[in-house]
């Protein structure tokens, strides 16, 4: 458990943000806050309320609960354009009647910025983004990627404090979105703004954010770095979400005997260190990532039976599903080379250091420091 | 013991092309003798309903004893204009057309304006109220202006209005299915586009002109051309509102030639088709666009 | 409770609210008021126009059908007496019997006929466009000139109709005599309104997807049987919606009636709207009984109104 330490005043912060519609609460106690330059991911499923967090920031829609605070001040009452921050929309939102030039220096005229300096923006904007060529075109002429570069250069020529970033990149296909992710982190990389990315993609939120905020049923899950999310997912919906395939969770109990706690599953496995003693008895899950599963011997110790149901080849690697003695299943990550075949009878070992333990209601249990 | 179906007798390739194109042409055949049959009934169709027209644009060219004569003449030759200069020299009738042009113009521009404000407001915006009052829309729409008449010239002679051109103007505003139209096409323009404008620093009344307003225009001009057509035919209203020769609207001016004035079908003939002249000619010039879009917007669906 | 949040705020300040709530409703509040202010500039003018020339004449009407008296001249309060003396009153049976009557008749025709155009019509490939122009043409004509239009076709001397009776050599018709005036009303109204409808159907009938016709027809369903089970079935709402519509159009019906026959012969003709013009505008003294028509007529149209809006909210037909 540690906290990132914010050295500067955060650039956003959000106290105990929530929002209902009626009775329904589609967001709730959410704190945060965010550092400036930081590349922020607000990653989970759909309806899990983070594009409606992301609204909240904006200012498009209003707080139920809650304070935010945009570059140290209050912005709940402001209107959207007073907050300082641009949004980049999923499907673009470009003005359909205006040509590239006239979108990319809307905002700018807006706030009643001089013509010259409008040019000279929108000019720097489109060279950085590569749109020079489409600037007198209208928004219909482009493709896809031409308009998200479009949306987001209207973003960036405000220079605002913050980036908004909607799901910016799933309605492109799928070798573009790859494209342009890696454009998005060279453009993070430069520009050095502040940004906030909504997205369900996990890979996206993974290789692209410093950190990341899982959201699940208008409630944080879990903040941390891409690498704390993955090894020390904070609870069963973290350890799924994150990570393909997603971590195995084999369901089980523990129980007190002689002195000693077990986990007992369809193995019986000591739980010493595993788990702190004020942990009572009850069901509970291990949890262990397909790669940490190691094949082994028969002889070799710790090692249990399972059977191979299916082998999907993924080029370098191979999956395989397995199942325990009582029919849990496994998943495995295995070298492709591998020799190893639906039926075959194979034995696995789930090294101890990587287990993880989740209590009954799904909560990451710490190790106990030996 | 005979098998239940047999298999064909091979056919080689010449013979299978040549089954195709019998097929083909038997469906191409049918086709067309499906096509002909329905140009025949609407053919006969429109006739009768375009055939009356040609019988009084016929009977405007007659004088007034080549009217009754028998057997009918079918062709108007040598047309007799002598009714229309009677019309348009001797009665009111150009003062009535520009009243009406003018009536029905004033209508539509300050209900285009009007309406697609109330319809923003409606759909884009959150106030108390708001379902009450589109739902006092919706079931007052369909109460038509001839229901209101006891209250309405009380109010307008009231107000000091009656004989005005206002008086003609002003109660047409109050028919909400232009609101009600606006609000659905306003609705149906994309969210993030107006939260885009937001963003970007547009107030209200910006967005509305210079992001919806540009974006509705298919809308604006079905709304346009219902509401002048309405407009031009409006006749009960403009019948009991004004009194004075110089207001009187092309309807309630052709409705005096029929009751006063005799039988004089010539000039009833010629009325008639001069008052159709300016609807032929708007609705020939939008043809296309206006089949299409009078019902994208007549439809509830 | 394990902390394994790492929200980046300061230690403690999570959930922590730096304002009371006291200034958080006062701001809130001033955000608020200035939404709904802005909500009703825009609504305003065009609502103002609804109140004034729609929702006060309703409750004006209301209120005129309990008085008796002279729009002009002065009026009492009679209560209720206007509607119990309606069915006696001169006209007004004749009037609402009229309207009824004439509805019943025009309605269907118009529906079906347009209807059965706008199965031919949506069908043809080429050249369609001049049909439907045509069709929809008498729409566009004035009810005074549709009139006028029909005086001519109607006249027994050198009408159209007789002209046609005649040279098959039957005898001529006297057409707005009492026996068929209604009845050439309703056609009238025919002639002018199932090309608008005609035009309704045919969008609607575009509309429907064309998957299901093609999977009948290899089910081998003929023309008809695609109609009659695929077709109806489909548009049975917008049928329900057009006949609603159509009919609270019907009963509107007044200038056609005032141009073709004066409302006769003697009351033949004479329908409700014609009535209440007649009470108010030919007489001194009628004014609370024009209202009280008016009212029935009001409410006829609010109650299949109702009706309207209660399909349409209802199951989606099929989907």
């Amino acid at each position: 458990m540690n906290t990132t330490a914010t050295q500067r005043a955060p650039a956003i912060e959000l106290l105990e943000v929530g929002k209902s519609y009626g009775k329904t609460a589609v967001l709730s106690g959410i704190n945060l806050a965010i550092a400036p330059g930081e590349f922020i991911a607000l990653l989970g499923p759909s309806g899990c309320g983070k594009s409606t967090l992301l609204k909240l920031i904006a200012g498009l829609e209003e707080l139920s609960d809650g304070e935010i605070y945009v570059g140290g001040r209050l912005a709940n009452y402001l209107k959207p354009s007073d907050r300082d921050v641009a949004m980049v929309f999923q499907n673009y939102a470009l003005y359909p009647h205006m040509t590239v030039r006239e979108n990319l220096g809307f905002p700018l005229k807006m706030s009643g910025v001089a013509r010259e300096e409008v040019r000279a923006k929108v000019e720097s904007a489109a060279a950085l983004l590569q749109l020079g060529e489409q600037l007198e075109r209208y928004p219909d002429e482009l493709s896809g990627g031409q308009r998200q570069r479009v949306a987001l250069g209207r973003a960036i020529v405000r220079q605002p404090l913050a980036f908004l970033m909607d799901e910016p990149l799933s309605n492109l296909d799928a070798l573009l979105r790859v494209e342009m992710r890696t454009e998005l982190v060279r453009l993070h990389k430069r520009v050095g703004r502040t940004t906030i990315y909504v997205t369900h993609d996990q890979v996206e939120a993974m290789t692209m954010a410093n950190r990341i905020v899982l959201l699940h049923k208008g409630l944080i899950q879990q903040v941390g770095t891409p690498a704390e999310v993955y090894a020390a997912p904070a609870n069963m919906f973290v350890a799924t979400f994150v990570g393909s395939p997603p971590m195995n969770l084999i369901a089980g109990r523990i129980e007190s005997s002689g002195g000693q706690r077990l986990f007992r599953g369809p193995f019986d496995l000591a739980l010493d260190g595993l788990a702190p003693a004020a942990l009572g008895d009850g069901p509970a899950t291990l949890g262990i990532r397909p790669e940490q599963v190691a094949l082994v011997g028969a002889g070799e110790p710790q090692a249990l039976p399972a059977s191979v149901e299916l082998v999907e080849r993924v080029g370098p690697d191979s999956f395989v599903l397995a199942h325990l003695a009582d029919g849990a299943a496994l998943n495995i990550r295995v070298d492709a080379a591998t020799p190893i075949r639906e039926g075959d009878h194979v034995f696995v070992r789930l090294p101890p250091a990587r287990l993880r333990l989740f209590d009954a209601a799904g909560m990451a249990v710490a190790r106990e420091r030996a | 013991m005979a098998q239940a179906v047999e298999a064909p007798a091979a056919l080689d390739g010449a013979d299978l092309r040549r089954i195709a194109a019998d097929h083909a042409r038997i469906r191409r055949w049918r086709r067309r003798r499906n096509e002909l049959a329905r140009h025949c009934v609407l053919a006969l169709v429109t006739f009768i309903l375009v055939a009356p027209f040609y019988y009084v644009v016929l009977a405007s060219l007659k004088n007034g004893t080549e009217i009754f004569s028998y057997p009918p003449k079918l062709l108007p030759i040598p047309p007799y204009f002598g009714n229309y200069e009677k019309l348009l020299w001797d009665t009111g009738f150009l003062r009535w057309m520009f009243n009406t042009l003018f009536v029905a113009g004033a209508v539509t521009t300050l209900k285009i304006f009007l309406d697609s404000m109330a319809g923003y407001a409606l759909a884009k915006i959150d106030f108390t109220g708001k379902r009450a009052v589109f739902l006092l829309m919706l079931i007052l729409l369909m109460v038509p202006i001839g229901a209101l008449i006891v209250p309405l010239w009380s109010l307008v002679s009231g107000l000091g209005l009656t004989n005005t051109y206002l008086a003609l103007i002003l109660p047409p505003l109050a028919n909400p299915l232009g609101a009600i139209l606006m609000r659905q096409f306003i609705l149906g323009l994309p969210r993030d586009l107006e939260n885009a404008a937001r963003l970007d620093g547009l107030g209200e009344f910006a967005i509305y002109w210079r992001i919806v307003l540009p974006l509705i225009k298919p809308g604006l001009v079905v709304l346009a051309v219902i509401i002048f057509t309405d407009q031009f035919m409006s006749f009960i209203w403009p019948l009991i509102a004004t009194t004075s020769d110089d207001l009187q609207l092309l309807t309630v001016g052709v409705a005096a030639l029929r009751a006063h004035g005799g039988a004089n079908y010539g000039l009833w003939s010629a009325s008639a088709v001069m008052s159709l002249v300016p609807v032929g000619i708007f609705f020939f010039v939008l043809q296309r666009q206006f089949l299409a879009r009078s019902l994208a917007g007549a439809l509830k669906q | 409770m394990a902390e394994t949040v790492a929200t980046g705020l300061a230690a403690g300040a999570a959930g922590r609210l730096r304002l009371s709530p006291a200034e958080h409703r006062r701001l809130a509040r001033r955000a608020r008021l200035r939404r709904e202010l802005t909500g009703w500039i825009f609504l305003g003018p065009m609502f103002l126009c609804f109140v004034v020339f729609l929702l006060l004449p309703v409750i004006g009407t209301v209120w005129w059908s309990m008085r008796s008296g002279s729009i002009l001249g002065g009026t009492q309060f009679v209560g209720l007496d206007n509607f119990l003396q309606l069915p006696g009153v001169v006209g007004a049976g004749a009037a609402i019997r009229n309207t009824l009557v004439f509805a019943l008749l025009s309605v269907p025709l118009i529906l079906v006929g347009a209807l059965a155009i706008a199965l031919v019509l949506a069908g043809i490939e080429r050249g369609g466009s001049i049909y439907r122009f045509l069709v929809y043409f008498p729409v566009l004509v004035p009810g005074v000139v549709a009139a006028l239009i029909w005086l001519f076709l109607t006249n027994v001397d050198f009408g159209l109709f007789n002209e046609v009776r005649r040279a098959f050599g039957a005898l001529p018709v006297t057409w707005l005599g009492a026996d068929h005036a209604l009845t050439v009303l309703a056609v009238l109204d025919v002639w002018r309104n199932v090309g608008y409808w005609a035009m309704f159907f045919v969008a609607a009938i575009i509309g429907l997807p064309t998957e299901l016709y093609q999977a009948a027809e290899l089910d081998g369903a003929s023309a008809f049987a695609r109609f009659r089970h695929l077709t109806l079935p489909l548009l049975r709402r917008i049928i329900f919606f057009a006949v609603i519509v159509a009919t609270i159009w019907g009963l509107q019906v007044f200038d056609t009636a005032l141009v073709l026959t004066n409302g006769g012969p003697g009351t033949a003709t004479t329908t409700v709207i014609y009535r209440v013009w007649l009470y108010v505008f030919a007489s001194n003294n009628k004014v609370g009984f024009a209202s009280a028509i008016s009212l029935v007529l009001i409410v006829a149209i609010l109650a299949l109104t109702l009706v309207q809006m209660r399909l349409l909210r209802g199951r989606r037909g099929v989907d």
